[in-house]
């Protein structure tokens, strides 16, 4: 009886609010499935048959551009770039963000402020400075220049949200550890880093979504084709003389992939995460 | 305890390695593409003081003008419709039960992927012969060129590109209300309701006052977002046709890393960082609220 009563409460609105959203949901999924559905096709039935479902799951695309294209090394330089940068700026920047939220110093203040306007410069900004400084100091086209200025761009958001959750550990608890006879070293690396493990998880999220779509410095960095990360090595499938639009798509596809597969299994932390960094920012 | 927290060995310990790295890496290259901004400068000589000169040439630069354009018109688009769309997602998710968090994350999965892949896979859609041309072409009507034409004021492009633009990006700040939504106590809506309220008032007169700090922080993550943008229109149209989609920051690229002028192309970014900063400080204004008690 009663869920009779439910069902007939589905009002008219609601089943309009419904069929909007599953519309939109289309128009989100659709050329994500896509760009997989041509991923297997062949150069021609791209032209003849766009929208049909691949004849033949035609794997070479993938190879060739797995090898050819120079994708593989890619993935492996994004994977080292952005693991690089996820466990550096998760050390350095929660330890910048214990200084200033759990160390009594009177500046702290100011060096809050001074790391919060990194937030609000353009990375277009540095980008002639520091590509200048690069190639003299021979940093250019290696991946060692490429993790420093990824470093740099994502400290400001990790010890904004580190330091929130230092300051949220309660004082008894650093107290005590003091009374046993902790470090002050002790307390950051026994006490406050095991504490503040959600927000580690938060930010290494945020830092490895953000460097592993990077773009603009990557290009200017990078003109070598062993050391190029995989957002650069994509466009280079499309350009005036050569359209292999399938390469390009495989290409596209193991480039979002990791990110999906990320996103599918902590889907609900990584938007929690993202917006906290971006509320408290 | 006290003794221990004001350590000052440990507080360099602890602060120096990031210290060290924002300022050699962000704060003095931006003093120094400050400096370059009034220099004569490229990629064969060293930097020589001009004063002003880049900033005349900017004003006969046609190009430059197109991009100030776009990149304005990007701004205010951008800024407008997702706030808008946002909106109105937000407001519709937190009114249903079943699917939410479904729904919620499918539109923001494209918030976290690459935006030189997605710019690629669109430019294949709207290109001339292929993606949506050959499904038009099907039913009999002749797709117009998506990526390619320059009539009007501002060009067909460049619509697509900020719809594209909005597609990927408005579950940012749909989260962003849907985060503060969630945080209004149930009891002011109850209020609402048994006052005779319907929902569409509600979310009019609680809601909408209600989230106005969240929309000044959406909107200046918004601006600051449309101001850097590049992926997208770089994979999409690479600035063209004849330079008509350019930005500021696809025309600094450009200026920069093609004709390696230096000197130029700090200076166009010196315009960037000044509106970024401009925008954020007259959004702050705007939408700086006494807080509610919720």
């Amino acid at each position: 009886m009663e869920t009779k009563l439910n069902k007939k409460k589905i009002s008219i609105p609601t089943i309009l609010i419904y069929v909007f959203l599953c519309i939109l949901a289309l128009v989100y999924i659709l050329p994500l499935v896509w760009i997989v559905l041509v991923s297997f096709k062949t150069n021609s039935e791209i032209f003849t048959s766009p929208f049909a479902l691949p004849e033949t799951f035609y794997l070479e695309n993938y190879q060739v551009a797995w090898t050819a294209g120079h994708l593989g090394t890619a993935t492996l330089n994004s994977f080292i770039v952005c693991a690089s940068t996820l466990v550096l700026s998760m050390l350095f920047g929660s330890m910048a963000a214990f200084a200033i939220g759990r160390l009594r110093w009177k500046a702290s203040g100011a060096m809050m402020v001074y790391f919060m306007t990194g937030m609000m410069i353009p990375v277009h900004c540095v980008l002639i400075p520091l590509f200048t400084r690069f190639t003299k100091l021979g940093l250019s086209n290696s991946l060692v220049g490429l993790i420093l200025p990824y470093l740099t761009f994502s400290l400001p958001t990790t010890i904004f949200i580190m330091t929130g959750f230092f300051r949220s550990i309660p004082n008894e608890l650093v107290e005590s550890a003091c009374m046993d006879g902790c470090t002050i070293y002790g307390i950051f690396f026994k006490i406050c880093m095991p504490l503040a493990k959600t927000g580690l998880f938060v930010t290494g999220l945020m830092t490895f979504v953000a460097n592993w779509n990077e773009l603009l410095l990557a290009m200017v960095f990078i003109s070598d084709d062993t050391k190029k990360t995989l957002p650069v090595s994509l466009s280079k499938f499309v350009g005036p003389y050569n359209t292999n639009y399938t390469q390009m798509f495989a290409a596209i596809v193991v480039a979002i992939i990791p990110t999906i597969v990320v996103y599918c299994m902590f889907s609900n932390q990584i938007v929690d995460g993202l917006t906290t960094g971006a509320v408290k920012g | 305890m006290d003794k221990l927290l004001k350590d000052k060995k440990a507080l360099l310990f602890f602060l120096l390695p990031a210290f060290l790295l924002f300022t050699l890496i962000l704060f003095i290259p931006i003093c120094q593409s400050v400096y370059y901004a009034f220099c004569d400068y490229d990629a064969l000589s060293a930097p020589v003081f001009v004063g002003l000169k880049n900033f005349k040439r900017m004003l006969l630069d046609k190009t430059m003008k197109i991009a100030l354009k776009n990149s304005l018109f990007f701004l205010i688009f951008s800024c407008v419709s997702q706030l808008i769309m946002g909106l109105i997602l937000a407001g519709l998710l937190t009114n249903i039960k079943k699917g939410r968090n479904l729904f919620k994350n499918i539109i923001y999965l494209p918030c976290v992927l690459s935006s030189a892949a997605l710019g690629l896979l669109w430019m294949f859609i709207f290109s001339t012969k292929l993606g949506i041309n050959q499904l038009l072409a099907k039913i009999g009507i002749e797709g117009p060129l998506w990526l390619m034409s320059t009539d009007g004021f501002i060009i067909l492009p460049m619509w697509v590109i900020t719809f594209v633009a909005l597609w990927q990006y408005v579950g940012q700040s749909m989260m962003l209300y849907m985060a503060q939504i969630s945080g209004i106590g149930s009891s002011l809506y109850e209020a609402a309701y048994i006052d005779g309220c319907g929902k569409v008032k509600a979310f009019r007169y609680i809601t909408l006052p209600l989230i106005k700090p969240m929309v000044g922080t959406a909107m200046s993550l918004n601006a600051i977002g449309s101001l850097k943008f590049f992926d997208l229109i770089f994979n999409m149209t690479e600035g063209g046709p004849n330079h008509k989609t350019e930005v500021l920051a696809t025309h600094l690229y450009t200026q920069g890393f093609e004709y390696f002028k230096y000197g130029y192309a700090s200076a166009i970014g010196v315009v960037l960082l000044v509106l970024c900063l401009l925008t954020t400080f007259i959004i702050n204004r705007v939408f700086k609220t006494e807080s509610y008690e919720m």
